[in-house]
């Protein structure tokens, strides 16, 4: 489960983690950046060869798709692991190591016919045998996978996960390259969520329980250098020469180094020891946009995912509606999105990249005149003029004190004080944040976000969902309850007809933007910078940093055509 | 022997009463770690898979006393592969078919036994601390001296005043300069990491090693300069001098010796401080000691880590002391002669 975490401005990361961010003002601010190192060749005919490298600041904290993996993580692991099926750039569900599948039964079999003669990083052949073991150990009772529940649907999968059943009883082999699973359910769903790293075959070395000291191997176009994880310091992927798809990649390699600071990037990056950067300093992003010579290296990817302010359904003011829709319509999003680099307003529940995403489900815009009518009928009139009425007491609204939340917060508060909601900002560290907030009675109010995990409005529907409540850690952080909702999110989960799903979405999104347990405002985006002679970057809209198809044309290395020169 | 097993004993209540404390504060202060490691949005039922696999659903108490049990606990003499009642575990004395067995427990984030996590960062800070702590004293030893030499001169207070820019400036700044100017303009250093080879390792510590002589010399300048100056004017040094002993002679030899014993003290305490991890330094100069591990894990809510780290440091700071006890003996006999 990646986390949704606002992306860290580093300064403020910096300042929080090290008190380097001052120093980074007068330091690493104010010198001018070097020019980009330009492409080798004129042409467009991509090139073999090279290694990629790339850097963050913080470290990847597993790389068994199985386990416990993140942002940082699930860039490593998107190389090195194949799913049966994948997800184009348009979230598309695509073939993958699956070279066909076949829905049956109205929606409750599906059969996966494997394609032949896939070799797996051990030098194996991937067989059903192999995908029925990888998920019976992704699912098993002792795996820390905290994507588990995503499979609930599976034939057999609470007797398996409760350790009652030796095997999953919904997979099942049929023949060296067939493999079926069978839903209690149909699951409009399940072939996105089988593209998740949790649903990816890993080699038979790692047998069929979770162990921590096994090393990543999988059927993916990239694998683990012997020797090349140096945990808490970096990583190297070198490309798997016998890949079944030779033309999938075009690098030999993929470097990360870990636990570097933002202002050492950039030097580094400057001087092309890194290929490419992520999530630039606030003040390098500016600098960046502002020179020219760097024009079309800077690269937003995709907004996936969205942000809104929570109101705690079940504590004032926001047990009443009214004060909820005046929210809605009190936020003038264009002046809330403070980070124009990392934000893009929204004002409704699915982020643009996200199939079913329709730009006519938007809920309320910036409308003050009928927010103060929202606070006249709640009871708690106020008059902009004379500042009175409005709702009486300050109202504790919980941010993370290390992200952009911290900064919005502020222009929120100005514009909620219009209708005379008062914010009483509280600013804590992140595991506070999240304990508090997802804590029944924790706080009234607060910043949340939802990322997609998978391509299905489901990821973001259920989130609002009475199932989803927990009084101590409840990703519902609204802890929103409507009967009608939740039937509506059911049956557009089972519906397989895409019209008839996206009408049933509608009517939720519908009840969403009336009874406002989240005022969407903004969708998050990260940043990319590159040198010029890194080519073929692509933004995925669910992978968070997607380098298969990136190559090389740089001068002062040895690369080959890739198209005329054959494969290394 | 006696005073050195009652301060032992004390030694050994200070390292409990530290990580009794930490037990409290880390199940006070907010933060679910299984919600950590599960994701921000993962579901209920995920994050109760995960709270239970962590041990997370058990009452504090309950934790409180199996982390002592566990703590330091007899185990068989090799560890199996697949032993998963001891594969956090590491070995400390073999008893012949069994052994005493340290267990810090496993990591929340990494899944890891933290006894390898501390045991591969423990050497690396020890450098650091060691090379810092070294860079201190000759600094702040050297300039000292020269200042109470000069007392008055322009260049006691040039030393005066650099020292005072030393102190005042933290650590991160100092970093960030030395980063900046020998790194990145001049080259002459790596940025930052930890290197491959040994001597790959030896440059990279350069730098966080400077960051620290710098910083720590500045207080050790100030302490030796003021500690002489009341020395260069008793009689005895008065007498040498009278004597037609050489100046470098009574500096050193008089007058440094004397000195030695705050210096010492402080040294002692600031070795230990350093063993607990140069934690901002660690940070900038990625250099992967224990400081960088302690502050990822306070982020991460990573209960077993924070508590290794913390005992390490304890652990390292009474040592230290004791060490400075034994010093102090050697370098003043009265120390050694009991109070009548």
């Amino acid at each position: 489960m990646r986390s949704i975490r606002t992306r860290l401005d580093a300064c403020a990361l910096l300042l929080a983690s090290t008190g380097v961010g001052l120093a980074a003002i007068p330091l690493g601010c104010s010198d001018g950046l070097k020019a980009p190192i330009a492409a080798a060749h004129d042409g467009v005919a991509p090139l073999r060869g090279g290694t990629l490298h790339l850097a963050h600041y913080s470290d990847v904290r597993n790389l068994d798709p199985h386990g416990q993996y993140d942002a940082i993580s699930l860039q490593a692991i998107t190389l090195m692991f194949d799913g049966l099926v994948d997800l184009d750039h348009d979230s598309r569900v695509v073939p993958k190591l699956a070279e066909r599948w076949d829905v049956e039964d109205g929606g409750l079999l599906y059969r996966f016919v494997l394609r032949q003669g896939v070799v797996m990083h051990d030098g194996g052949e991937l067989t059903a045998d192999d995908v029925k073991r990888s998920l019976e150990r992704a699912l098993h009772p002792a795996t820390p996978n905290a994507t588990r529940a995503f499979f609930e649907g599976i034939v057999g999968f609470d007797a398996y996960t409760s350790g009652k059943a030796e095997h999953l009883d919904g997979v099942t082999v049929e023949g060296r390259y067939v493999v079926t699973v069978r839903l209690k359910q149909p699951d409009a769903a399940f072939l996105s969520i089988m593209a998740i790293p949790s649903a990816r075959p890993v080699c038979a070395t790692a047998g069929n329980r979770y162990s921590r000291s096994w090393l990543p191997c999988g059927a993916g176009p990239f694998k683990l250098e012997p020797g090349g994880w140096q945990r808490g310091s970096s990583l190297r992927v070198v490309r798997h020469d016998r890949y079944f798809d030779p033309a999938a990649s075009y690098l030999d390699a993929v470097e990360w180094t870990y636990l570097m600071q933002p202002m050492p990037q950039r030097f580094r990056f400057e001087d092309g020891a890194l290929d490419m950067m992520m999530d630039p300093l606030a003040v390098d992003y500016a600098r960046f946009v502002g020179d020219g010579r760097w024009k079309g290296l800077v690269v937003p990817l995709a907004d996936n995912t969205i942000h809104g302010e929570s109101m705690n359904t079940r504590m004032p003011p926001f047990d009443n509606v009214e004060i909820r829709r005046a929210v809605a319509a009190a936020i003038d999003r264009d002046a809330y999105i403070v980070n124009r680099e990392n934000m893009t307003t929204a004002s409704q529940l699915l982020p643009r990249p996200m199939p079913g995403y329709d730009p006519t489900w938007s809920c309320a815009s910036h409308d003050e005149a009928a927010a103060l009518e929202h606070m006249r009928r709640a009871g708690f009139a106020f008059d902009p003029s004379t500042g009175k009425g409005g709702w009486p007491r300050p109202i504790p609204y919980l941010v993370d004190a290390r992200s952009t939340q911290e900064a919005a917060a502020q222009v929120l508060q100005q514009q909620l004080a219009r209708i005379g909601l008062r914010l009483d900002i509280r600013s804590v560290s992140w595991p506070a944040y999240l304990a508090i907030g997802q804590r029944i009675d924790g706080t009234p109010m607060a910043p949340e976000g939802n990322q997609a995990d998978y391509p299905d409005p489901s990821a973001f529907f259920e989130m609002f969902t009475t199932t989803s409540i927990d009084p101590e850690a409840s990703a519902n952080t609204a802890f929103y309850s409507n009967p009608t909702y939740d039937a509506l999110v059911a049956r557009a989960r089972h519906e397989m007809d895409p019209a008839a799903r996206h009408e049933l979405y509608h009517r939720a999104n519908d009840i969403l933007c009336d009874e406002v347990p989240w005022a969407f405002t903004w969708a998050q985006r990260d940043v990319v910078v590159h040198q010029g002679y890194v080519r073929g970057f692509e933004a995925h809209p669910i992978w968070p940093f997607d380098v298969r198809r990136v190559w090389l044309d740089r001068g002062d290395q040895a690369l080959e055509h890739a198209l005329g020169g054959g494969l290394r | 022997m006696r005073r050195l097993l009652r301060r032992l004993g004390a030694s050994l209540f200070v390292i409990w009463a530290v990580v009794s404390l930490t037990f409290v504060v880390s199940n006070i202060v907010p933060g679910d770690p299984a919600r950590l490691v599960a994701g921000a949005q993962a579901r209920p039922a995920d994050v109760a898979h995960i709270r239970q696999q962590l041990g997370l659903d058990r009452p504090a108490l309950s934790q409180y006393v199996l982390f002592w049990k566990r703590l330091v606990h007899v185990g068989p003499g090799e560890i199996a592969k697949g032993d998963a009642q001891h594969e956090s575990c590491a070995v400390v004395l073999p008893l012949g078919e069994s052994a005493v067995h340290v267990d810090f427990g496993s990591s929340f984030q990494l899944g890891r036994p933290v006894v390898d996590l501390v045991s591969e960062r423990l050497p690396r800070t020890f450098a650091l601390a060691l090379a810092g702590l070294l860079l201190q004293l000759l600094f702040g030893v050297a300039t000292g001296v020269l200042a109470a030499w000069r007392k008055g001169s322009r260049l006691d207070r040039l030393l005066v005043g650099t020292s005072l820019l030393g102190i005042s400036a933290p650590t991160f700044l100092i970093a960030l300069l030395l980063q900046y100017v020998l790194a990145y303009h001049l080259r002459w250093l790596p940025l930052d990491g930890f290197g491959k080879t040994l001597g790959q390792h030896a440059l990279c510590m350069v730098l966080p090693a400077l960051t620290l002589g710098i910083y720590g010399g500045a207080f050790y300048t100030r302490l030796v300069r003021d500690e002489m100056a009341v020395l260069l004017k008793q009689d005895w040094v008065r007498t040498a001098q009278a004597k037609g002993a050489a100046p470098a002679g009574i500096l050193l030899r008089h007058a440094l010796r004397n000195a030695l014993l705050p210096l010492v003290t402080s040294a002692g305490l600031d070795f230990g401080a350093l063993m607990g991890g140069a934690v901002v330094t660690e940070q900038v100069f990625r250099w992967p000691g224990l400081g960088q591990l302690s502050v990822t894990a306070l982020f991460n809510r990573d209960g077993p880590i924070i508590v290794a780290c913390v005992i390490v440091s304890a652990v390292a700071i009474v040592v230290s002391n004791l060490l400075v006890d034994l010093v102090y003996a050697r370098l003043d006999p009265r120390v050694r002669v009991p109070a009548a």
